[in-house]
């Protein structure tokens, strides 16, 4: 960790120091990243997600009224959609590497999607502060997990070495989000992290809860499927024998009425 | 009559405005929230267009959705029970996806606008498709065909549409074809299996297809067989769009097809794999002519009509709408700039408009823009707090500065006035280059757009001109109206426009009239007289899976991110000093 204009910074050796969970879970993340198709999913899963975050770094440059704020983010967004496009390489040389090339299925998640990278962020709608203060969280968390699978595939110097590169540029993702945030926000910018922190907490609740829903809404309705659909699936079925294939003319009436949305 | 018209919740979703029978605005959702295809409900775009037209939820007359919903859910749950027990994966899946929110589309315009449900409509899917050609195009009396993946329970539909000479409009959509038959959804699955994304990689299947030859079109036919009665059928065992949620094709059509390909595999035309998709790129490609070219004679002798309305995604389809132009008897095809489910919001509107409400007929303007104007004033600010060369030129010395730049071998990133409703750039946020070299073919591919090589690039010729250079049947200018045709270039001019002509030596050209895009045109003039041929490289200002550019800093954030040279939004013109500036300001962070 360093300073810059009384201002915390951070090394690379800093993102070593990975959050505490990751760190409990370091041998389930030894565990995913050992088998090969999750490893291969994994990476092309980060690659969207690396583009679509340097997306929304791209818009927030486009919204933000301030120019040196436009240059970081674009160079941020730059390297976020070069971030993306080495996952993917990685994960398709990785597919190439083997004789069956069928990418692997998509991946069982009951967590409902994070959105367009950034965690449903708004961005047109952000002021700046929050925007660098939650960048800095999230690159934080990021560089954090990176340098635990940095660590857990030592068996494959090709991929240890895109995230090595990433890490790289993490440091200056965290270091900037940071020191700019002090910058536009020298009064409140510790509170901006705090509050961006809480609203971090609260999202991931609402993840977790909404994955519970998930969970039983999938159950409920399968179990209405079984019991509930078996009769009306018999006559639909029915239905469809009886019908003759090609064109079938409109009723005049079905044509003409815009109230109904039958 | 004000009348807002709104599509959603598939792919592409859009709003548009129609005021006293003429559209006054109209953009897609991706513009705005800048996700490519964004099918969210577009409360973006609704609210643009409400504060172009300066008004309010209360001063509409009517709100009109592009589809019936309940009839789309009675679809979905149709099939699953007809699927029962496959389905039992997709099924809770999809009663999710819709009852979470899809089915209350009444509920939720009225949420959002706050308007009394009585104000809003429903149109059926291919109504919309239908009233977006029809309406748009300047014929009076026209057959209709829609063709898309699916509606409510329509996958295709034929027709006719009259304007009368009292004024009134009359769309009679008269059969359809019913989902699963799906031309649409034929050309989707391919679409999986060739291992790019549905709803948005079609025209990378149909690019592909001039790479290969029609050699597994027997096995095509397997997949869709006619019927008696001039129609089509699929054979259902081949695929499982209508029973999976997340697969398009069975492994019988594996079986039939071979390996699918890997969607991070790049496509080698030099191996026996490459060409293998390619053949089969081509194959379904000629089915799918073949097919519509079959139905679109039919309606010809049907209806007698010499005109075509062309709606529907499978419009898109500028090599099969040639085809239809050629040999289906009609003299002229209309296709509209934006006739996938985005034009639909438009449909929808002026469909309530002329034939709900019955008002007069009007004629409408001839062109594709009607979203956001472009600002210079913005990009001048923000090129000069960056410290990029900007000019201000006024338009004689703009033109001739460009058509200068472009001669020298510069790309130029290229926005002017309000930007294109629907997905093609037709002149108001195109990157423009010199269409001579196949050498700027690769480096648009390589460094701007970021695509697979096999993709080709569309020309933009003054009409007057595009005879000369390319081989327009009768017709053919206005199906290049919009970039919905693909012709050939002439043979003694392959060579000197390499850029553009794709392997099999056509174009998607682009025929332009002044009055359209009047500084485009006069930049082609200018263009001509320093090259001796006045065709530019015309295509979309966006970088691969990001939507076209609709504002003055979406354009200047592409150009600083990839290898424009000039970016130019009259009167500012700037050029490209390159990144060294935003490398600096890393370094310096990072010391």
């Amino acid at each position: 960790m360093g300073w810059i204009g009384g201002v915390r910074t951070y090394a690379i050796m800093g993102v070593g120091r990975s959050a505490k969970v990751d760190r409990i879970l370091r041998s389930v993340h030894r565990w995913v990243w050992g088998d090969f198709d999750r490893r291969v999913r994994k990476l092309l899963s980060f690659a969207e997600v690396e583009t679509g975050g340097g997306r929304d770094v791209l818009r927030a440059a486009e919204v933000t009224p301030d120019p040196l704020l436009r240059r970081l983010y674009l160079a941020h967004a730059i390297d976020e959609l070069h971030h993306g496009d080495l996952f993917r390489q990685r994960g398709a040389a990785l597919l190439r590497s083997r004789s069956n090339r069928t990418a692997p299925g998509a991946p069982l998640n009951w967590l409902p999607s994070v959105g367009h990278g950034l965690d449903d962020l708004r961005i047109d709608d952000e002021p700046d502060e929050s925007l660098l203060a939650f960048l800095h969280l999230s690159e934080k968390a990021a560089a954090g997990r990176f340098s635990i699978y940095r660590e857990v595939v030592e068996d494959d110097p090709s991929t240890r070495a895109v995230f090595d590169e990433i890490l790289r540029d993490e440091v200056f993702h965290m270091n900037y989000t940071y020191t700019q945030l002090a910058r536009i926000s020298p009064d409140s910018y510790r509170r901006r992290l705090w509050r961006a922190r809480a609203s971090r907490l609260w999202k991931q609740y609402l993840r977790v809860a909404e994955a519970i829903a998930n969970v039983f809404g999938t159950i409920m309705l399968t179990a209405q499927y079984f019991i509930l659909l078996p009769p009306f699936a018999w006559l639909a079925k029915r239905a469809m024998r009886r019908e003759q294939p090609g064109w079938r003319a409109l009723p005049p009436e079905r044509r003409e009425s815009l109230t109904s949305q039958y | 009559m004000k009348i807002l018209g709104i599509s959603a919740h598939y792919h592409d979703s859009a709003a548009a405005l129609v005021s006293d029978g003429v559209p006054l605005c109209a953009v897609q959702e991706e513009r705005l929230s800048r996700r490519k295809g964004d099918a969210a409900f577009p409360a973006g775009a609704i609210e643009w267009c409400l504060d172009h037209a300066g008004l309010s939820p209360d001063d509409l007359d009517a709100v009109v959705f592009y589809e019936r919903s309940m009839l789309k859910f009675e679809r979905i749950l149709t099939c699953a029970l007809r699927a029962f027990p496959q389905s039992w994966r997709s099924f809770p899946a999809a009663m999710k996806n819709s009852l979470g929110e899809k089915v209350w589309v009444r509920g939720i315009i009225s949420a959002h606008l706050g308007v009394p449900r009585s104000k809003i409509l429903f149109t059926a899917h291919h109504q919309s498709h239908a009233a977006a050609t029809f309406l748009t195009a300047p014929t009076r009396r026209a057959a209709i065909l829609t063709a898309d993946g699916v509606g409510e329970w329509a996958t295709l539909t034929v027709g006719q549409g009259e304007r009368r000479a009292d004024g009134g409009t009359a769309i009679s959509l008269l059969r359809e074809i019913r989902f699963p038959h799906s031309l649409g959804m034929l050309y989707s699955t391919f679409t999986a299996y060739l291992g790019f994304a549905v709803n948005d990689g079609e025209y990378k299947v149909m690019g592909l297809a001039a790479y290969g030859r029609p050699t597994q079109v027997d096995r095509v036919r397997r997949l869709i067989r006619r019927t008696p009665d001039g129609a089509f059928t699929l054979d259902v065992d081949y695929f499982e769009y209508h029973s999976s949620a997340t697969r398009s094709y069975s492994s019988r059509f594996v079986e039939l097809f071979g390996p699918p390909r890997a969607p991070y595999e790049p496509i080698d035309l030099d191996t026996a794999e490459g060409h293998r998709f390619a053949d089969c790129a081509a194959s379904v490609q000629w089915v799918l002519e073949e097919t519509l070219v079959d139905l679109t004679r039919a309606l010809h002798q049907e209806t007698g009509l010499p005109d075509l309305c062309l709606g529907g995604g499978v419009a898109l389809n500028g090599v099969a709408n040639a085809r239809i132009l050629d040999e289906s008897g009609f003299e002229r095809v209309f296709v509209p700039p934006a006739p996938g489910d985005s034009g639909c919001a438009l449909g929808a509107a002026l469909y309530a408009d002329r034939v709900y409400f019955g008002q007069p007929d009007r004629d409408l303007p001839d062109h594709p823009f009607w979203g956001p104007h472009v600002d210079s004033k913005d990009l001048l600010r923000v090129a000069r707090e960056d410290g990029q060369d900007v000019e201000e030129l006024a338009d004689p010395r703009l033109i001739e500065r460009i058509a200068d730049a472009l001669h020298a071998g510069s790309v130029v990133g290229w926005m002017e006035g309000a930007c294109e409703f629907g997905p093609r750039a037709l002149g108001h946020r195109s990157i423009l280059a010199a269409p001579h070299s196949a050498e700027m073919r690769d480096r648009l591919n390589r460094d701007i757009k970021y695509r697979e090589e096999f993709r080709p690039f569309a020309p933009v010729i003054p009409v007057e001109s595009a005879h000369r250079y390319f081989e327009l049947p009768p017709g053919g200018a206005r199906l290049g109206r919009f970039m919905s045709g693909v012709f050939p270039v002439r043979p003694e001019w392959r060579s000197k426009l390499a850029a553009i002509t794709h392997v099999d030596g056509s174009a998607r050209v682009q025929v332009l009239e002044r009055e359209m895009a009047p500084r485009l045109y006069e930049l082609l003039e200018a263009y001509g007289r320093r090259s001796g041929i006045p065709v530019l490289l015309n295509t979309s200002f966006n970088v691969a899976g990001e939507p076209i550019v609709c504002s003055a800093l979406e354009g200047y954030s592409t150009f600083r991110r990839c290898g424009i040279d000039m970016l130019v939004a009259a009167p500012v013109v700037v050029t490209k000093r390159g990144l060294s500036q935003v490398k600096t300001l890393k370094e310096e962070a990072l010391a």
